[in-house]
This record gives structure tokens, sequence and C-alpha cells, in this order.
């Protein structure tokens, strides 16, 4: 009988550090810290420091709660975005995805999340309040609710509707469609139906 | 609608497995635990997406392995499609993906293309069991028929589960929250109400026609129980009336039991046997003859729906009943295109089957 042997104790504790991440495991986490190990000291360092960075620098705007350098963000920053445009996202990464469509010229705010009693959260643990009292005192004369269509993202924004319809001149919805490229043999019965519901004079 | 190749890969205890099924009869013969019912299994996921076995569908992915896949050329009115399915074994999670034609889709899309009615022995807790596992089975034979019932379905369940949440969180509650919650229920549950009670309605003369062709005269009703009060004849519209009405009376209740009451997710598929209920007073062969009816009639059901008959798998069903029975069996489903049937061995071989054998996870065309 051998007495195995545990791997060094820094070993353990990134692999720990490791696991508290996202989708990631025991196993990939000690997939990725023996490649670490193998790589030269630089790249950790470049890491290490990336991460750090990420938290010194990197906070959230006090208007739209956007992640940004400074505050507030480059987007209620630069006046020549359409003020009285107001574009609802749940997360950050949703301004991203909007942005990259160079479609949209307003202003955002995120709110955290969506409304999931399911994970504990209601309107209180999202930035709604500070939504309302965005729309009560900005320029606001269009609101673009673009949660996700999901229960989740739907009842957040039936929500939000509900709360701003009193406030506001123009509440929307993103619209649901057919992805641009796709055929219509392709899409699923579900989304063709709601694309024909959301159709548009020519 | 047909399988001309399946292949399966470290699905279960099969390596790598290819077949090449006829038209008609397929049957596969072995002793037991050599991979029978994980054949039909993985021609299940195709149709469904859905292990029709269990609900841990890690346990899909081959011991020691990551990855299991299935993949079949099928032959559909539309013209033909190769379909696949693959489920990865993550370290806390699986994820499935789904493609057409190489091409990954969303469940909603990929179910339907290719249809399949399952019947293995275990299914007698359709009839005897949980009013659940009835729910299950109009909404597995639904979701097949009609993509957008799965769509409503999902919104649904997804919409109760935060409803329940909310009503676990106790007091004082967000009315708004409430309101916006109840609204989707009433929309998509007056849907799935109307579409269950009409299949029921559907199904009701198929199933009695052929449970007498089995009994000696005794008569089969299935009934559909609606928690919201459904009668003939209502229209979604009405439906929807119903149940705001059921959750106004039902409020009080629903906030000091903590849970939604109210809605199709409380309904059942009622079966009688000459006016009395089946589960209760059936005896255990009456229960298997109304089993093979309800089988049957959703069989036939579903091409007279689709106007194509679906795949049938029948697992281990075929060597319960002698061999007359057995072909008055088939008999009864009108015509299929391509039958899928597992057997430890069969007393007399079927008229025009291809035979294969399965012994250790091999599979092999017996001439």
């Amino acid at each position: 009988m051998t007495r195995s042997e545990p791997p060094a104790e820094p070993v353990v504790a990134l692999i720990n550090e490791f696991t508290k991440l996202p989708t990631i495991g025991p196993k990939t986490a000690a997939r990725l810290v023996f490649h670490i190990l193998n790589r030269p000291r630089n790249e950790a360092q470049s890491l290490s420091e990336a991460i750090l960075a990420v938290k010194d620098r990197v906070g959230f705007c006090s208007v739209c709660a956007s992640i940004t350098e400074s505050d507030p963000c480059a987007f209620c920053r630069d006046e020549r975005r359409d003020a009285t445009l107001l574009c609802v996202v749940a997360d950050a990464k949703d301004l991203y995805a909007i942005e990259r469509s160079g479609a949209f010229h307003g202003r955002y705010h995120v709110l955290g999340g969506v409304i999931s009693p399911m994970d504990g959260i209601g309107p209180g643990q999202l930035r709604v309040r500070e939504l309302v009292e965005r729309v009560g005192s900005e320029a606001t004369h269009e609101v673009i609710i673009a949660t996700n269509p999901n229960a989740e993202g739907e009842a957040t924004a039936l929500y939000l509707s509900r709360l701003l319809a009193p406030l506001v001149a123009t509440v929307s919805r993103l619209a649901y469609g057919l992805p641009i490229g796709s055929d219509l043999d392709y899409a699923d019965e579900a989304t063709l139906a709601r694309a024909l519901e959301g159709r548009r004079l020519m | 609608m047909r399988i001309t190749r399946i292949t399966l890969a470290n699905c279960r205890n099969y390596g790598e497995a290819t077949i090449e099924p006829q038209a008609g009869l397929n049957v596969f013969l072995g002793r037991n635990a050599q991979g029978k019912s994980n054949l039909l299994e993985a021609i299940g996921l195709l149709g469904t997406g859905k292990s029709f076995r269990t609900s841990r569908e890690a346990e899909i992915v081959r011991e020691g392995y990551g990855l299991a896949a299935v993949s079949a050329d099928a032959v559909v009115r539309s013209g033909n499609v190769t379909l696949g399915f693959t489920i990865a074994r993550g370290e806390r999670t699986t994820r499935k993906t789904l493609t057409i034609n190489g091409r990954a889709v969303r469940y909603a899309h990929f179910l339907g293309k290719l249809r399949v009615v399952s019947f293995a022995p275990a299914d007698l807790a359709v009839i005897v069991g949980a009013p659940g596992l009835r729910r299950a089975f109009l909404n597995l034979a639904l979701a097949q028929e009609q993509p957008n019932y799965y769509t409503a379905l999902a919104m649904y369940a997804r919409t109760l589960r935060q409803k329940n949440a909310l009503l676990r969180s106790g007091p004082p509650y967000d009315e708004e929250l409430f309101a916006i919650y109840d609204r989707t229920m009433v929309e998509r549950g007056a849907r799935m109400t109307l579409a269950r009670a009409q299949y029921v309605q559907t199904l009701g003369p198929h199933a009695r026609a052929e449970h007498l062709r089995w009994s000696a005269g005794e008569e089969l009703v299935l009934g559909y129980n609606s928690a919201i009060g459904y009668e003939i004849g209502d229209d979604e519209a009405m439906l929807r009336e119903r149940f705001e009405r059921a959750l106004e009376t039902g409020r009080t209740r629903e906030r000091a039991r903590g849970a939604a009451l109210v809605g199709p997710h409380r309904d059942d598929l009622t079966l009688a046997l000459d006016g009395r209920s089946l589960a209760e007073y059936g005896s255990q062969g009456q229960h298997r003859t109304a089993l093979l009816a309800l089988k049957v009639a959703e069989y036939r059901a579903m091409a007279a729906a689709t106007g194509e008959a679906p795949l049938l798998l029948l697992d281990d069903v075929l060597s319960e009943l002698d061999p007359d029975r057995a072909a008055r069996f088939l008999d009864g489903l009108g015509g299929f295109e391509q039958a899928f049937v597992t057997a430890t061995h069969l007393e007399h071989a079927l008229p025009g089957a291809t035979a294969f054998s399965i012994e250790g996870a091999r599979i092999a065309r017996v001439a």
C-alpha cells in the first residue's frame, strides 16, 4: 500500500481558486494550473496583472451602470448620442452586443440582471429605481426594452413597461424576427409566428 | 418517415455502431443487457431530443467518455434529412447539441422532424402512476405533432417555477409581478389546455375501438380533467376567462399554501373502463390492454395529424404477446412505414421482417 502524495500546496490553492469560476470544475482547473506551470513566468505575470487591472481600473458608471474606466462612462458623456432615446439592457455584455450593431445612437441603462424569484432576484435587486429616476428627470422620449425573449426577459420587460408607461411618451420592445441571411424553411415555428405578428408595412 | 442509416458513438454500452435499417419491421434479437433498449433509446433521442428511459441524461454517455453522439439519415416527406444529437458530460453539467443537416438548431426546431412513438413495458406507469406521467405522455405526443405546443409549454413551465418561487418567498408580495406571471400562465396555459383536451378527444375513439378488439366488450373511455374547468366546445378565449376566474378564486389558497395550484400543470388524463376508474379498479391484465390501446391510439392520431407515419419503437413488447396477438397488434396500427422491435426471442418469425442480432453492443444483420 503506497501513500498518495497531494500536489504542492500552491498548486492546490490555485486549483481551488479556478474552481470558483463559472463553468470550471476540478478537472479543468487542474488542466489550467498545469498549463500555467509549463509556461514562462512573464505569461503568468501578465495574466495576474490583467486580472487585477480589471478589478482596480474598471468600475461601474454611476449613471447607466455600464462598465467603464472613467465615471460617467463614454456613452453617457458623448454629447452626440441622442439623450431622448434610452435602451434598457439586462447586462453590460448585452450593451456591447447592441453597440456592435452600430444601429443605436442613444443612451443605455444596465439593469444588472432580470427579475427571477427562483434566483432571489426581484425588482429591488435590480437598478429599477435608478431607471425610474432617470426617465423622470431626463428628457427621455422613448425607452427601448432590450431584454432577452425568454420567460425572465419577457416578465422583466412587462414589469418595466407598466412602471414606465406614465412617465414617458413611448415604451417599446425589441422586435422578434428572423435572423438575417437565414432561410424561412429553417426557422422554427415559434420564431416564424412571432415574426408574422410583428410584420410591418412596406 | 424512416431511417436509412443510424450511427451511435459512445452511447451507453456502445462504442461505435452503424446499422442500415430497412423499411417495415426491423427486429433486434439478443439476450438481456446486450444493448437492445439502448439502441431504441438512441433512436428516440433523434425524435424527441430526450430519453424515454431516464431524466438523468448524463447516463447516456458511455462510462469513461465525455461525449455521446447519435446521428441518422432519414427520409421524411419533405426530403432527405440528417439529424444529430450529441451530449457532452461536463464535470457538473451536461450539454446537448441538436443538429439538422449539420447545423445546430434550437430544441423547438428539432422537435417533430423525426416523430417517434415508443412503447415499453415500463409505460404501464402511464396507466397506474401519478398524474404527472400522464401529462408527460400528452406533452410529448403534442410537442411532436405541434411545435407551437412545445413553445407554450416551455414558457408556461418556466413561468410556473418563477411564480412558485415568488409564492414561497412569502408576503409582502409584489402584486405587479404576480399579475405578470398570471397573465403569461393564462395566455400559454389556455392554449395548452385546449390542445390537450382536443388531443384527448381525438385519441378517445381510436383507443376505444382498439380496446374493443382486445377485450370482451369492455368500453374504454378517455377524458381530460382540467383544473380550470374546460368544457367541450370551449375556445381559447373562453379558456383564458375560465383560467382568470379560477386564479381569482384560488388566490387566497395559493398564498396560504405557497404554491401555484391553478392551471394545466394540475390536470390529468382519465381512463375509465365501463364507467369505473381504470387505475383504481382495473386488474393488471386490464391495465396492459388499456396501455396497448392508448399506444395504438397515439400512433394513429400522430399519423393522421401529420399525414406521415411516425417511427414505431417497441421495446420488449412483442415478446410478451403470442404470435397471434402480436400480428393483431401490428395490424391494429393500420400500416406502418418503419418499426424497431426488440425481443429476447420470438416464437415465430415475423413475416417480412429484417432481423439483427445484438450481442455485447455489436449489431449484426441476420440473413
